[in-house]
């Protein structure tokens, strides 16, 4: 029981890693409609960005979120209005096509920048736990884990109790109703985009001091945060928060439990599983064009 | 840092620039005159990608020993000049290359890629064309047992032997000192694994008994679960068959679970050097395991060369897989130099094949299938220092350490 308790444990922590993760991409395409698939690339621009801050200054990644959540609000802007503004509206595969072509970019940049060799910051609570009986926690992932329960909880907030929040979740529901209720729906996107890409300012500083990291990190993530957000329902984001808790469970108990070689697999199973039943995702809404289809 | 940073950036977009005048300038790459030109020589490289630690440092390999040949006088009195395409550490990518390199660039020469994983296909392509292609990293048995007559591994042992020397010290370990029980975590790769294998063959023989032992996809990033179920079967000994990251994430995963086996042996994650070490920390990388191919103390011909060019090339000490590309490169020289010739690429084969090669690493020669004949040595990293520990005859130190505790 204690060995199926502590991979329980340890599957939420992660699991909260990467809710922290998925949030912006959901949030972007909630929103604008937009599969950004340059996400995991900019959350590893943000790990490098959090390398650099700390290796040459000894900023603590932690202290480093607020900075990087300012550049990274301006680095998603930027993208919006160069990119994304020209492809968004039409068929998904130009904005599929686009935000795989910043990736790539993206990655050259970070190659030349910081080399195609793997980096890792090591901070004092890299390698330690915290014990409490039977189990242990590590400290990273539990630091993670309060990042990202702080963070959701600011975008809940924002999306709930403000007008930019009512304004994204009008032009994420009805696009022209907000337009023709005054929301300036360009505004709403270009703000919505840069929000999604400034969240990837603490995922980059906490899964800096998790995991080496290098240019080409960037797929196994994007493949990881793809099926999370597919899983909880397209542009959802509780959805989102349920599906990597799902999802980091399962990877652990499929290691655990079948063998180290399945916690790929094992998850899409339940995916394609969840997806048969709901094919809106687990708090995905059917929208009424779904519908018609 | 910061104005670094800065710089390359301004590079970078000067780069693509220059690069886009460039390539409207030429059409394509001419090679250049068949005899009085330089001696071309085509490799391909995971530059980017997950295996682009090993491919930067073998490319700086092959770069340290152009300029030494270089220096000397060339190869058959021309200069040399090497060619490297980045694979990206894909499999199609570095099939492509290759047939490039060999239809398009019209290279005279080839060298290996980075890995057994890569190196498979592309000895495929360097055998149909039936060019000589000595890798400097292809230890996976599978690249021995295909029938080929131009492939050259130019280590010492392949994987299965890689950690013979190691599994057979452990298993002569007194009674009291010996390990029990053995966890046996691998990456799945083609040379990983059968490092592994032959690592548990020897320990089990001796009866150490296995209570773990998995394959893991490269995408792993986290190791906990592992780690949690080889805590809970109480492993005195790990045996674990890595690349590189997951070899520091793995690290990482035991430390975070508060365990520490007696003895942690990785294949080639703590061959990486300082990058290892600043991965893990210094302090946890005390007392672990490896086989190493090259020590840069070694008293081997041309090494005192090799460190001096790495050096004020590079910086800094050269890691296992800049030697490893050196010798690869050595070999080929060699056989280039003795035959006389480019032209009859089944003479530098023959050639290799007969006899013995004296490189950085040591003297190699190989079987009738391209496989090397030697031993690994056995490293272990002691206060931040690389230190060979078996063989005897060729330790740097009498001290062997468990991990993180006392010596033996």
């Amino acid at each position: 029981m204690i060995p199926l308790l502590q991979t329980l444990i340890l599957g939420l922590l992660i699991g909260a890693v990467y809710a922290l993760m998925a949030s912006g991409l959901t949030l972007i395409f909630g929103v604008m409609r937009v599969i950004n698939l340059a996400h995991g690339a900019l959350a590893i621009f943000a790990a490098f960005l959090t390398y650099t801050l700390w290796s040459s200054w000894g900023w603590d990644p932690l202290l480093a979120i607020p900075l990087l959540v300012v550049v990274m609000f301006g680095i998603g802007w930027l993208l919006y209005v160069t990119v994304i503004k020209r492809v968004r509206g039409q068929h998904v595969s130009m904005t599929v096509l686009a935000t795989f072509g910043i990736a790539l970019v993206l990655e050259g940049v970070m190659g030349f920048i910081w080399g195609n060799t793997s980096h890792s910051v090591r901070t004092p609570y890299t390698d330690t736990s915290v014990v409490f009986g039977p189990f242990y926690a590590p400290t990273a992932l539990l630091i993670a884990a309060g990042v990202a329960v702080v963070v959701l909880g600011v975008l809940a907030l924002v999306l709930n109790r403000t007008w930019l929040g009512r304004a994204i979740r009008a032009a994420s529901v009805n696009e022209n109703g907000a337009l023709l209720v005054g929301v300036s729906v360009a505004t709403v996107a270009a703000a919505t985009f840069a929000i999604g890409i400034a969240t990837l300012a603490a995922s980059g500083a906490m899964i800096s001091t998790i995991y080496p990291f290098l240019p080409g990190s960037h797929y196994q993530w994007i493949a990881r945060l793809l099926a999370i957000v597919v899983l909880g329902g397209l542009g959802s984001l509780p959805g989102a928060v349920v599906g990597a808790l799902v999802i980091g469970v399962t990877e652990l108990l499929a290691t655990a439990y079948i063998g180290a070689a399945w916690p790929i697999a094992v998850p899409f199973i339940i995916i394609f599983l969840v997806l048969l039943v709901r094919p809106q995702g687990l708090l995905g809404t059917r929208l009424r064009e779904d519908a018609v289809a | 840092m910061k104005r670094s940073v800065i710089t390359r950036l301004l590079g970078a977009v000067t780069g693509v620039a220059a690069a886009a005048l460039f390539l409207s300038a030429c059409a394509a790459d001419a090679p250049g005159d068949a005899d009085s030109g330089p001696i071309r020589i085509g490799a391909s490289l995971p530059l980017t990608g997950e295996f682009s630690q090993g491919g930067l440092d073998t490319q700086q390999g092959y770069e340290v020993w152009v300029e030494l040949q270089n220096e000397a006088g060339g190869l058959l009195g021309r200069d040399v000049e090497i060619i490297v395409k980045d694979d990206a550490t894909n499999q199609n990518t570095v099939v492509t290359n290759y047939n490039t390199l060999i239809d398009q660039d019209n290279v005279d020469l080839l060298l290996g890629s980075q890995s057994s994983l890569l190196n498979i296909p592309a000895s495929s392509v360097a055998e149909r064309a039936e060019m000589v292609f000595v890798c400097p990293s292809c230890g996976s048995p599978d690249m021995y047992n295909r029938g080929y007559e131009f492939i050259f591994f130019s280590q010492q042992a392949v994987a299965t032997d890689q950690a013979k020397v190691f599994a057979e010290w452990v298993a002569a370990l007194p009674e009291d000192q010996r390990p029990k029980t053995a966890a046996y975590p691998s990456l799945d790769d083609p040379f990983a694994g059968p490092v592994v294998e032959g690592a548990e063959a020897i320990l089990s023989a001796a009866g150490i008994e296995t209570v773990y032992k998995d394959v893991y996809p490269a995408t792993t990033k986290n190791f906990d679960s592992i780690v949690n179920t080889i805590k809970e079967a109480d492993a005195d000994i790990i045996v674990q068959g890595a690349q590189y990251e997951d070899g520091v994430n793995f690290v990482r995963s035991l430390l975070r679970a508060g365990f520490s086996p007696e003895i942690l042996y990785q294949s080639s994650s703590p061959t990486y050097g300082q990058q290892y070490v600043e991965g893990v920390g210094a302090e946890n990388a005390e007392g672990v395991f490896f086989s190493s191919s090259y020590h840069v103390a070694a008293d081997t011909p041309g090494n005192d060369e090799f460190v001096a060019k790495y050096t004020e090339m590079f910086g800094g000490e050269p890691p296992e897989d800049a030697a490893d590309g050196f010798a690869a490169a050595t070999v080929l020289a060699a056989a280039v130099e003795e035959v006389g010739s480019l032209e009859d690429q089944r003479a530098l084969a023959d050639w290799i094949r007969a006899n013995e090669v004296p490189t950085i690493l040591g003297t190699l020669s190989w079987n009738a299938d391209g496989s090397p004949k030697g031993d690994f040595l056995v490293g272990q990293w002691q206060s931040g220092v690389s230190q060979v520990v078996l063989p005897t005859d060729a330790a740097t130190t009498d001290t062997i350490l468990r991990w993180k505790s006392p010596a033996f």
